[in-house]
């Protein structure tokens, strides 16, 4: 083998001498390994049956419909159902309130179906089809002569709800893309979580509540009634302790 | 918001104001962020959040964490291959190469083949990580920067550095020699010692000098051997009497 290599070194040299290039120039190559990260063990995954966002109805199966008063009420406020993971581990979470309606839907419906692999991942709707009649005047009319009819229907969503799940042998990177492209169209500020996500971000806030170095916080001057300042304040403030003005969460407070 | 104007039994149960404010221009839940009241702004910003500040930063005083990497599989086959290196060669040398070309390495291996050294390159991670768990720990202020291996099964130190005579940017900084650390003066004397043969040569012929002078001396003619015992005899006579003299002074 060397003799061979020793012909070829000087044949190389001759014809260097000859032509007088740098072609004769040997490199030396070395190898070495990449090592990756484990993938992520699925096994215990299962898919339901019909791994896409089903479809919803416009308008209620009613046979008469009622006209229902504007309760905003059921947009005030934090979430006490729905607010967490059901069977999904990814979703987005509302961070706001607001009403969804159908337009809302369908635009979250066709954009998951389309986006997702039916074979490795299914989505679910957290939120009720729209229940809430919203009644309009017609164009131009004066006030008085009655409610208007019903225009629509909607769903009132409260700040920390979950509206949609998706799950299955997929990982965040490859759905975050996804639900942030729904996320941004909603009519409140929503945002993407993972279950760990989600348990993180309530954590962090229960240890602000915690580590808070202000001796004076919200709820000790609200309960007490200090310097009488629940005259200028509701029931409302003094139970959600100022975090919520109406549906808008006020994210700095402890 | 409707205005009201509580009564007595109301206060009993739940405590709400006495007087309430009459104004309300939007309803409580709006599109719009609401003009909030004085009082309300004040109070906000009396209670905001204060985040714990300890006297020294946390970064000053934890130690940033050192990630532990897993060994991956070519290390460890590595590692097994330098320990079978130390196990097999008598000889390891290690040298420094600086910038020696393809070209010259070739030449330089086919050299070394002739005489049976090989030359290995490892890695230094690999090589550090298995010498500090041996018997050769000594050896690991040489692996650091760019080196090579020069191993062979029997030590052929002297070959080894007639042909590196030509190479000066191949520096030789120590060796192993037969579980023996040298250091590069070190290598330097090994190579100029003689070989086993002569050694013991020396040894043996040091051993029998004494009996080697006696049958050297007995070989001489006869003649030159009676005038040796004359002299000798005179020289023990004239001791004699020197000292019964010295005796008799006394």
């Amino acid at each position: 083998m060397f003799a061979f290599l020793k012909t070829t070194f000087l044949g190389l040299t001759r014809s260097s001498r000859v032509t007088g290039s740098l072609q004769n120039q040997l490199k030396l190559v070395v190898a070495g390994m990449k090592t990756y990260e484990e993938p992520p063990d699925y096994s215990g995954v299962v898919l339901p049956e019909r791994p896409k966002l089903k479809f919803i109805n416009k308008v209620p199966n009613f046979k008469k419909a009622k006209k229902e008063m504007k309760k905003l009420r059921d947009i005030r406020g934090p979430a006490q159902t729905a607010n967490t993971f059901a069977r999904g581990q990814y979703g987005i979470v509302a961070l706001g309130g607001g009403y969804l309606h159908w337009g809302h839907i369908e635009m979250m419906r066709l954009t998951i179906n389309r986006r997702i692999d039916p074979r490795t991942t299914f989505a679910r709707w957290r939120v009720n089809a729209p229940y809430k009649p919203i009644t309009r005047k017609g164009l131009g009319q004066r006030m008085g002569g009655g409610k208007g009819a019903i225009d629509h229907y909607v769903t009132p969503v409260r700040c920390g709800r979950m509206v949609l799940e998706l799950g299955g042998r997929c990982e965040f990177g490859e759905v975050e893309p996804i639900l942030t492209e729904v996320a941004k169209k909603l009519p409140f500020p929503a945002k993407v979580v993972s279950r760990e996500s989600l348990a993180a971000m309530y954590q962090e806030e229960r240890e602000r509540e915690l580590n808070n170095q202000n001796p004076w916080t919200f709820q000790r001057v609200v309960s007490t009634n200090m310097l009488g300042i629940r005259k200028v304040l509701s029931p409302f403030d003094l139970r959600h302790n100022g975090k919520y003005v109406g549906k808008f969460r006020l994210p700095g407070r402890v | 918001m409707a205005t009201t104007l509580c009564s007595r039994a109301v206060q009993k149960l739940g405590w709400l104001p006495c007087t309430q404010s009459v104004r309300h221009g939007s309803k409580s839940v709006t599109r719009h962020r609401k003009p909030v009241h004085f009082l309300k702004q004040k109070l906000m910003a009396l209670t905001q959040y204060i985040p714990p500040q300890p006297a020294v930063s946390e970064r000053c005083i934890i130690p940033p964490s050192k990630q532990v990497q897993e060994e991956s599989g070519l290390t460890r086959l590595l590692k097994r291959e330098v320990e079978a290196l130390f196990r097999d060669n008598k000889m390891v040398a290690v040298f420094q190469n600086n910038a020696v070309t393809a070209e010259d390495m070739l030449q330089l291996k086919h050299r070394l083949m002739k005489h049976g050294i090989a030359v290995k390159f490892y890695p230094n991670q690999v090589a550090r990580s298995y010498l500090s768990d041996s018997k050769y720990s000594n050896l690991l202020p040489l692996f650091i920067g760019q080196n090579v291996l020069l191993v062979s099964r029997e030590p052929k130190v002297k070959e080894m550095l007639q042909t590196l005579r030509t190479m000066p940017h191949i520096i030789l900084l120590g060796a192993c020699v037969e579980d023996a650390l040298l250091s590069r003066q070190g290598v330097l004397n090994y190579s100029k010692l003689p070989s086993l043969a002569v050694i013991q040569g020396e040894v043996v012929g040091g051993l029998s000098l004494m009996t080697s002078q006696t049958a050297s001396l007995l070989q001489h003619h006869p003649l030159q051997l009676s005038r040796l015992l004359q002299q000798y005899v005179k020289q023990q006579s004239e001791g004699d009497g020197g000292e019964t003299e010295g005796a008799e002074a006394q």
